[in-house]
């Protein structure tokens, strides 16, 4: 559905990150579970004549919230939106997380992919599943969590002002280590996803990634959002064989289905 | 209240308003998120080719100023599925359909329209999408020609009785021409544009943001580009106009009706909101009645003429 809800609040949570609060309670009621997006308006002006997708990084109550990062000019209109503002969003959008494995968690969070990620800790965490958080930045400005492996939560900072130095995959081999049967989760920027890819295949390691696509209606309708899909028989005259859909088949994907490259 | 009912070569419309090609699927996923259909104009269909596409590889589209370039690549189920699968569906939408054609040979856009045909559509009629390379002619558009362009409306034109209209690209040197020779070879209708070509680059990794390279442009950025074709077309054919590009609310469809258009198609404005033609027809017609017009044909075409100096 399309609603227009009021900001609850708008504020940095770390830098370049904002965390943006929405009354929604439309979509609120209509939302399934972390992996679903939302996407958003950033101005009434037909200069930015497209929404803007955004993972949810919460629901509670009426509330609904999103992280993002100032990317371009219309996320550096929505960083300026306050409390009181009214925005246009159409969601929630695209399919949840599978949580049914009955496997350690992993979740692996990178820049703006920490959004679903920390969504899907919450529900782990209240679920007293013991979910292991390992999440990735550039350097300590962009964290603003703590590092505290005796509570499994892995910061890693490539120039290792915070945590561990080195990419995320620092800290999940570190993890591994003792752990049995275990389910990854992950969502960050591209060469993130494509290293958990590798993994997969690697280590026979189950890893569902939610992935990024720039994206024109958001409901399966336009064709511009899509993916290509892992192995497909390459036949001359196909359709939704070749590539499938990030908005409605996704934005979660088992990581062997899909091809990054 | 305003008369929004409208004729196009035989066939009536009961609102000037429809949705463009490729902006609104088949019409079915729009039912699925529960809008009502029966407020539209019509809907023209995304293009169906002979054969199913995949499409072009990600990426396939990018926002730029006031608008967005697509390169989407005719991803589409064929003609086959489309008849067998699509189309019963479609005829239960309570709104007129147009059917879109796209090919890459003039055999295939025939056995298209031919297949179509063959099981005789409750639909209103066609819309043919020449902005495509003609494989046979060296990869040129089918649309900058106007040799190419009035052939393949006579081939078309001879087999169905049902609305023909032929979609102009902007693309080209002089589109009177081509709307001329749409018109001499039997098209009830022309409808003006079709995308703009665009490029959109991305300075901090120097690539193109749409695989391709080149895509098409739409959107309010091209408003200005389609209200100049639909006016120069206007004044070189006596068959109705139909005007795409830019259109977002009440007054674009205003202007698209003082440059000479009969209707208008939304297109890039349905992604924002997928029911916006239904408001667009609501603010049209406020202003019909603003302007003390009966019927909205009255205003085709009434752009007035500046004082010569």
């Amino acid at each position: 559905m399309i609603e227009v809800g009021q900001i609850t609040d708008n504020r940095p949570v770390a830098k370049n990150l904002f965390e943006l609060s929405i009354k929604l309670p439309g979509i609120a009621e209509l939302y399934q579970g972390p992996g679903q997006f939302v996407a958003i308006l950033p101005a009434r002006s037909w200069e930015n004549p497209l929404r803007r997708p955004m993972s949810i990084a919460s629901v509670s109550g009426d509330i609904l919230s999103i992280i993002f990062k100032i990317f371009g000019q219309g996320t550096r209109k929505l960083s300026r939106l306050r409390p009181g503002d009214a925005v246009d969003v159409l969601g929630p959008l695209g399919n949840t997380f599978d949580l049914s494995p009955a496997d350690q968690p992993i979740l692996i969070g990178g820049g703006v992919g920490l959004a679903p990620i920390l969504n899907l800790y919450d529900l782990f965490s209240q679920r007293n599943l013991e979910p292991i958080l390992i999440l990735g930045a550039r350097n300590e400005s962009e964290h603003f969590l703590e590092h505290e492996p005796e509570n499994r939560v892995w910061l890693t900072t490539d120039d290792g002002s915070d945590g561990l130095e080195g990419d995320v995959m620092v800290a999940l081999r570190k993890v591994m280590k003792s752990v049995e049967k275990v389910t990854i989760y992950g969502c960050g920027p591209e060469p993130m996803l494509k290293v958990l890819q590798a993994y997969s295949v690697e280590n026979g390691v189950q890893i569902q990634i939610s992935v990024e696509s720039y994206m024109g209606c958001g409901i399966g309708i336009c064709q511009g959002c899509v993916i290509k899909n892992e192995s497909s028989t390459v036949k001359d005259h196909s359709y939704h064989e070749k590539y499938t859909l990030v908005c409605t088949n996704g934005p979660v994907f088992n990581a062997s289905e899909i091809d990054l490259d | 209240m305003i008369e929004l009912k409208i004729k196009i070569g035989n066939t009536f419309f009961q609102n000037p308003v429809f949705v463009a090609s490729g902006t609104f699927g088949y019409g079915l996923e729009a039912v699925k998120i529960g809008l009502d259909l029966s407020g539209f104009g019509g809907i023209v269909s995304k293009s169906i080719t002979r054969y199913p596409r995949e499409g072009n590889p990600p990426p396939r589209l990018v926002e730029t100023a006031s608008g967005m370039i697509n390169s989407i690549g005719l991803a589409n189920v064929g003609v086959e599925k489309f008849v067998s699968d699509i189309l019963p569906e479609m005829e239960k939408l309570g709104t007129p359909v147009i059917v879109n054609i796209a090919g890459t040979d003039r055999e295939e856009y025939i056995q298209v329209l031919e297949m179509i045909e063959s099981v005789n559509p409750d639909i209103a009629g066609y819309e043919i999408n020449i902005s495509c390379p003609n494989v046979k002619q060296g990869g040129m558009e089918f649309g900058v020609d106007p040799v190419m362009t009035g052939q393949l409306t006579a081939d078309l034109r001879k087999r169905t009785n049902k609305l023909l209209i032929m979609k102009l690209s902007p693309n080209v040197t002089s589109i009177a021409e081509i709307a001329q020779a749409a018109e001499a070879e039997g098209a009830d209708a022309l409808s003006a544009i079709n995308t703009v070509v665009g490029m959109s680059i991305d300075s901090t990794t120097r690539k193109s943001n749409i695989y391709t390279y080149y895509g098409g442009l739409s959107g309010p950025a091209i408003k200005p580009v389609g209200l100049a074709c639909v006016n120069k077309v206007y004044n070189s054919v006596k068959i109705p106009v139909i005007g795409i590009g830019g259109i977002t609310n009440g007054a674009d469809m205003a202007e698209y009706f003082i440059a000479g258009a009969v209707a208008v198609q939304v297109g890039t404005a349905n992604f924002r909101d997928p029911g916006i033609a239904l408001k667009i027809v609501q603010e049209f017609s406020d202003y019909c009645e603003g302007q003390k017009l009966i019927s909205c044909m009255e205003l085709t075409g009434t752009l007035l003429k500046n004082k010569p100096t």
